[in-house]
């Protein structure tokens, strides 16, 4: 079983200070980490991987400080590294990064099944997955919990929509987006840690992955969207508003104010 | 009013009930195709949906494309992008928006990726700009702050936050047009459903309204009045602890640094005094109000909406309020 | 003399007039949360009748609430967070509870390392002050909801006190209010003072008898560049508890050792609907380690592991992303509250570090005894353990009594005391004499004389 696991580097959101009043974001003071939902995704690999064999690949696309991040997989049970890191892959929205990652897969070669997070904790979009699946012309099952059953050919998978749970068999290859429901990430051995610390990992640039693929997608000038600016909502403080009136007002302005919110159609 | 289609819209259905979001969707959509002067066009995928198509209708829609096959009856990701990506590419809308639920998520970035578009994320308001381009908005960094969005590809895809626009009233006289459109029969998707069954379990973590209670309630009986407010508004329970220890409610309702930890939009709490270990697990919530009796609760400094006053005079009236706002009762 | 309600009320009402009426609180259901703290239901002390709740905004309204209260003989019974576990905030006899949960205001002065923070301000908002100016304070002396007066008062200890130590080690500075009135200011921002006896040495850890804590200087550290946190599982007791004091001599100085077992770990986890991450093993050590750099905490942890395996480790997990990190010291942070329906009474004894290992022997001794279940963990970097004795199998109130005086008097044979860190409270006089000699209780009864000539704050006959 070849499984390819997804893993992008994302800010430590605690750390992240956004000033309200310039409608910025500093992240001078937050470290790099894995975004959270990826170690689910490695953990359901490593996890196939004890039952089935086969190996697993993790691939970032991201700057070359994502290189720890790719160690840190490694020690975690992942077999194999690759970080896509180029100039020219800087600037992607989800349709050039889910392009630039489906290319990386396809030039690998085969592979039974490529696992994602659910999404990421600072674009927040959760598109990738489905769109690397669209590029691979797989099928794909999103919000993964639970995995089945699972062999050469398919896999049955519990995936959670908002009213139902869905029991899913996917022929293989296939991609799936999982959720933090799915399993407990495990720690690394210290041991494992150390001796990642000195593990290769294979570095893509555009040049490896112009040839198999249509450079106009990558990037900045593949990205079909634009992010025309970014804001602070306007929280800070709590308005700390007091109703009053009697129970019958007091209702009624609870009402209003959940219909202002549209919490109440 | 034009004849083309400017504002497609997914109407999500699931057992053949129609998606709340939907109606929002269209009350938006409305608006922006009356601005386009174009028309407001809606997709519904499904069988033996030929009544509820109306609805699109009554809810706002010019003409609804209606796949009626029983390959749509439960959602295949495949199956519906297939039929999507060929009805867009026939009648080429300038705006496509699709509700941000787990469906329209998993849905949406296929029919981008296919399409090669464009698509914004989990959109919480809309805009046009003087060109007609659309404007969209949307949190990102964990809802910590608001980006703008501008998408250069036609369609502009979008998904949008469910309760975030404000659907029109249902008018039964509004006439529109259905279009029957031939499914095309995918035999095999490489996906196939088992099953579906209704998810059980409340899940806390993920609420978007709670209602929660604590040592203000009197009796374990009192919870009915908090279990039907959030039932009114569509939320889940919640409780501090004492309740919880007291065996009145599961452990899996108790908010606090040793329960769970939520991010509702709004977070109603009856009777709850606001300690260090409580507010710990709800104060990333949007919006809280408090109901408290003691003006010098500390609850009362973290919410943005306060009322001094016994819940149990407050709740019976809100209730009335709720359903008179819902149409019940 | 018992205490008139008539009297109370007007009182109350001179009050009033100090903090404003909406301060001032008479209402039995609105006090409810201010008659208990954590301390385990069957051992707690029952709170009295009569009692109002007052909850002021500055040093000076409480200098005016004391200064009545003193002329009028009623008791003061100043609360934090009610976090204690020896009922130590629980007022026991009719009069005034005094809640400085307003005052919470902290200012963190980046240039000298000190954060000046008000008494009601909680251990979590401090932490959380220090964190966004870019500094650290490093001890978690339990619960974040505990209050910066209530952890002062009791000398609070906690997880992290290895390298840089207790509370104590902390305060360079207190405001506090006398049960006259007086309002006397102690310290500052100073490292080095030896003007005179050092009178908040004596307050901290007084635990509320003899004035109000009403703000402190504390003192901060720079932020550690690097933490990780290990969780190393061995198949016995003794191969853990071994390994601690060679880790200590090592020389290299984790901020933390805790001791824990699998069981209740994985109880306090699944309290929390989460999952232990290592499940293995019967017992763990949890080691918090930070420093400068990647490289300096990683070749510190090569160090360790040489230390765990030659005390046959079953393995040595790392966890460094905070979000795991800080899962581990929640779930670590809740065994507690996770025990707490099934227990009778939480100790913390101490003794010297390498006693550790001898005196949980003993534990077992007594529990084999008694045929009783009692659970452990602890603060093994310090020498202090947490022992729960449990409601299973216990017959009565005297046998849980007599467990816990044989576990006081196991400690105190080793060297050690019969509270490390919760304090004596209301609960632990009786046992006083085990640690302190005569004359030394009589200094202490002169002191308090000194401070509060009306024996009004925190009322204890013992301490008058
Ligand atoms: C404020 C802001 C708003 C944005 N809004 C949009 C938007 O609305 N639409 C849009 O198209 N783009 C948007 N972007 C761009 C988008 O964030 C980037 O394209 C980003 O690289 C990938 O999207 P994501 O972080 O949302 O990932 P998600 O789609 O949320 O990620 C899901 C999973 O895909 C995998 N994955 C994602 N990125 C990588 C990677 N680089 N390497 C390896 N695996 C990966 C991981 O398994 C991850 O768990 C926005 C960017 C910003 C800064
Ligand atoms: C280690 C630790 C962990 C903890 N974890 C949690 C946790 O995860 N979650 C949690 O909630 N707590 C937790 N606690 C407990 C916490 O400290 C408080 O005791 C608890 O939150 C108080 O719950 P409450 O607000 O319901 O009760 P109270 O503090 O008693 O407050 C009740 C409130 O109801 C009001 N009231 C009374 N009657 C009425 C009425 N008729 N109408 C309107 N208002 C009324 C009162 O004025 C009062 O403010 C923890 C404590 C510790 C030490
Ligand atoms: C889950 C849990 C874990 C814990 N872990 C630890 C631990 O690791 N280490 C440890 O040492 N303790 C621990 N404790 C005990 C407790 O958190 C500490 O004793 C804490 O310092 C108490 O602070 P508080 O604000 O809650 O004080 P309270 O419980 O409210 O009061 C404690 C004492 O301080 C006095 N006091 C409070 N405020 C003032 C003031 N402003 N002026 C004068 N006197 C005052 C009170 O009168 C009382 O005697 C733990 C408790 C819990 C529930």
């Amino acid at each position: 079983m070849n499984i390819i696991v997804l893993m992008k580097q994302v800010p430590e959101i605690e750390k992240v200070r956004f000033d309200y009043e310039k409608g910025r974001l500093d992240r001078s003071s937050a470290g790099a980490v894995t975004n959270p939902f990826d170690l689910n995704a490695l953990e359901a690999a490593v996890q196939i991987k004890e039952r089935a064999g086969g190996s697993v690949t993790a691939i970032s696309m991201g700057p070359m400080q994502a290189i720890e991040m790719l160690r840190d997989a490694l020690a975690r049970g992942a077999d194999k590294a690759i970080l896509l890191s180029d100039e020219r892959f800087a600037g992607a929205d989800t349709l050039a990064t889910a392009y630039t990652l489906a290319t990386a897969i396809k030039k690998l070669g085969a592979f039974d099944l490529v696992i994602c997070g659910e999404k990421t904790v600072d674009g927040d979009t959760a598109q990738v997955g489905p769109e690397v699946a669209e590029f691979l012309g797989i099928p794909h099952a999103a919000y993964v919990e639970e995995i089945r059953e699972i062999n050469a050919k398919w896999i049955v998978v519990k995936a959670r929509m908002e009213q139902s749970d869905y029991i899913l068999k996917l022929s293989l290859p296939a991609l799936i987006t999982v959720t933090k429901d799915i399993n407990v990430p495990r720690l690394p051995t210290l041991r494992d840690k150390l001796k990642a610390m000195r593990a290769p990992i294979t570095i893509w640039t555009y040049d490896d992955l112009s040839q198999v693929a249509d450079q106009k997608y990558f990037g900045f000038e593949g990205s079909p969207t634009r992010v025309i600016k970014v804001f602070t909502p306007v929280t800070g403080g709590r308005r700390g508003q007091m109703i009053s009136g009697s129970p019958e007002e007091i209702a009624a302005k609870i009402v209003h104010i959940l219909r202002e919110n549209k919490i109440l159609g | 009013m034009g004849s083309e289609c400017g504002v497609l819209v997914f109407a999500e259905q699931e057992n053949g009930e129609i998606h709340n979001v939907v109606y929002e969707l269209l009350g938006k959509g409305r608006e922006l195709a009356n601005r386009l002067n174009k028309m407001l066009c809606a997709v519904l995928l499904g069988f033996g949906l030929e009544e509820k198509s109306r609805e699109l209708i009554y809810y706002g829609a010019d003409r609804v494309y209606l796949f009626d096959h029983p390959s749509l009856k439960n959602f295949d990701v495949i199956r519906y992008k297939h039929n999507i990506v060929k009805l867009v590419n026939e009648v080429k809308p300038d705006i496509f928006l699709i509700g941000a639920t787990r469906m329209g998520r998993s849905l949406a970035p296929r029919i981008a990726a296919a399409l090669r578009t464009g698509l914004t994320a989990d959109c919480v308001d809309l805009d046009l700009d003087d060109e007609g381009n659309l404007v969209q908005i949307r949190p990102a960094f964990s809802g910590n702050i608001m980006a703008q969005i501008r998408t250069r590809t036609r369609p502009q895809m979008a998904t949008v936050r469910y309760r975030m626009m404000k659907p029109l009233s249902r008018n039964p006289n509004r006439t529109g047009e259905i279009v029957r459109m031939e499914t095309e029969f995918l035999e095999n998707s490489g996906i196939e459903i088992l099953d579906r069954v209704s998810a059980s379990g409340v899940n806390l973590s993920e609420a978007d309204i709670i209602v929660a209670a604590g040592r203000g309630l009197k009796s374990p009986e009192d919870l009915k009045l908090i279990e039907e407010v959030a039932n009114l508004l569509g939320g889940v329970v919640g409780a501090s602890r004492p309740l919880v220890d007291a065996g009145w409610i599961g452990r899996e309702h108790q908010v606090g640094f040793s329960g769970n930890t939520v991010k509702p939009k709004v977070y109603i709490a009856f009777g709850i005094s606001g300690s260090p270990q409580h507010l710990f697990g709800m104060r990333d919530s949007d919006i809280i109000i408090a109901v408290n009796k003691d003006p010098s609760a500390s609850i009362i400094n973290f919410s943005d909406y306060y009322v001094i006053g016994d819940l149990y005079e407050i709740i019976p009236p809100l209730i009335r309020e709720l359903k008179r706002a819902r149409g019940v009762g | 003399m018992p205490l008139h309600n008539n009297a109370l009320l007007d009182v109350a009402e001179e009050i009033e007039r100090i903090v404003g009426e909406r301060w001032v609180i008479t209402q039995r259901d609105f006090i409810e949360s201010y008659l208990k703290d954590e301390t385990p239901e069957p051992i707690r002390p029952k709170p009295a009748d009569n009692l109002i709740l007052v909850k002021p905004s500055s040093t000076s309204e409480v200098s005016l609430i004391l200064k009545i209260a003193n002329e009028m003989k009623i008791p003061v019974f100043p609360v934090g967070g009610r976090t204690g576990l020896v009922g130590g905030s629980i007022p026991t006899k009719p009069g005034i509870i005094l809640s400085l949960e307003r005052m919470n205001k902290i200012e963190v002065d980046r240039e000298n390392l000190m954060a000046v923070a008000e008494a009601g301000a909680t251990l979590g908002d401090l932490i959380k002050a220090a964190e966004d100016a870019g500094l650290f304070f490093p001890p978690h002396p339990g619960d974040e909801g505990a209050q910066i007066g209530g952890l002062i008062a009791t000398n609070a200890g906690g997880a992290r006190a290895i390298k840089y130590g207790v509370i104590r080690n902390y305060v360079r500075g207190l405001e506090v209010v006398l049960p006259t009135g007086d309002i006397l200011s102690l310290g500052g921002k100073l490292l080095k003072n030896n003007t005179g006896y050092d009178l908040m040495q004596i307050i901290i850890g007084s635990e509320g008898t003899l004035c109000v804590i009403t703000k402190a200087v504390i003192r901060l550290f720079p932020k550690s560049k690097y933490m990780v946190t290990l969780i190393i599982p061995f198949n016995s007791r003794s191969d853990a508890m071994r390994t601690v004091p060679q880790i200590l001599r090592s020389g290299v100085i984790p901020l933390a050792i805790e001791y824990v077992q699998l069981k209740e770990i994985m109880k306090a986890a699944e309290h929390l609907n989460d999952n232990w991450p290592v499940q293995k093993g019967f017992a763990q050590l949890i080691i918090i380690l930070d420093g400068v750099s990647q490289e300096e905490v990683l070749l510190a942890c090569e160090e360790l592991s040489k230390i765990c395996e030659s005390n046959n480790a079953i393995d040595i997990m790392i966890a460094e992303a905070p979000e795991e990190q800080n899962r581990i010291l929640r779930i670590r942070s809740n065994i507690y509250t996770a025990l707490k329906p099934d227990m009778i009474d939480i100790l913390d004894v101490t003794v010297p570090p390498n006693s550790l290992e001898k005196l949980m022997d003993e534990v077992d001794a007594i529990a084999a005894k008694y045929g009783v279940y009692l659970p452990t963990y602890g603060h093994a970097g310090d020498g202090n353990l947490h022992v729960h004795i449990m409601k299973e199998g216990m017959k009565d109130m005297d046998m849980a009594d007599a467990i816990k005086n044989e576990i006081y008097s196991a400690a105190v044979k080793l060297g050690g005391v019969i509270t490390g860190e919760h304090g004596i409270g209301k609960l632990r006089f009786k046992n006083l004499s085990l640690v302190l000699s005569e004359k030394h209780m009589e200094i202490m009864r002169g002191i308090k004389r000194v401070f509060d000539p009306n024996n009004i704050l925190n009322p204890r006959e013992i301490l008058f």
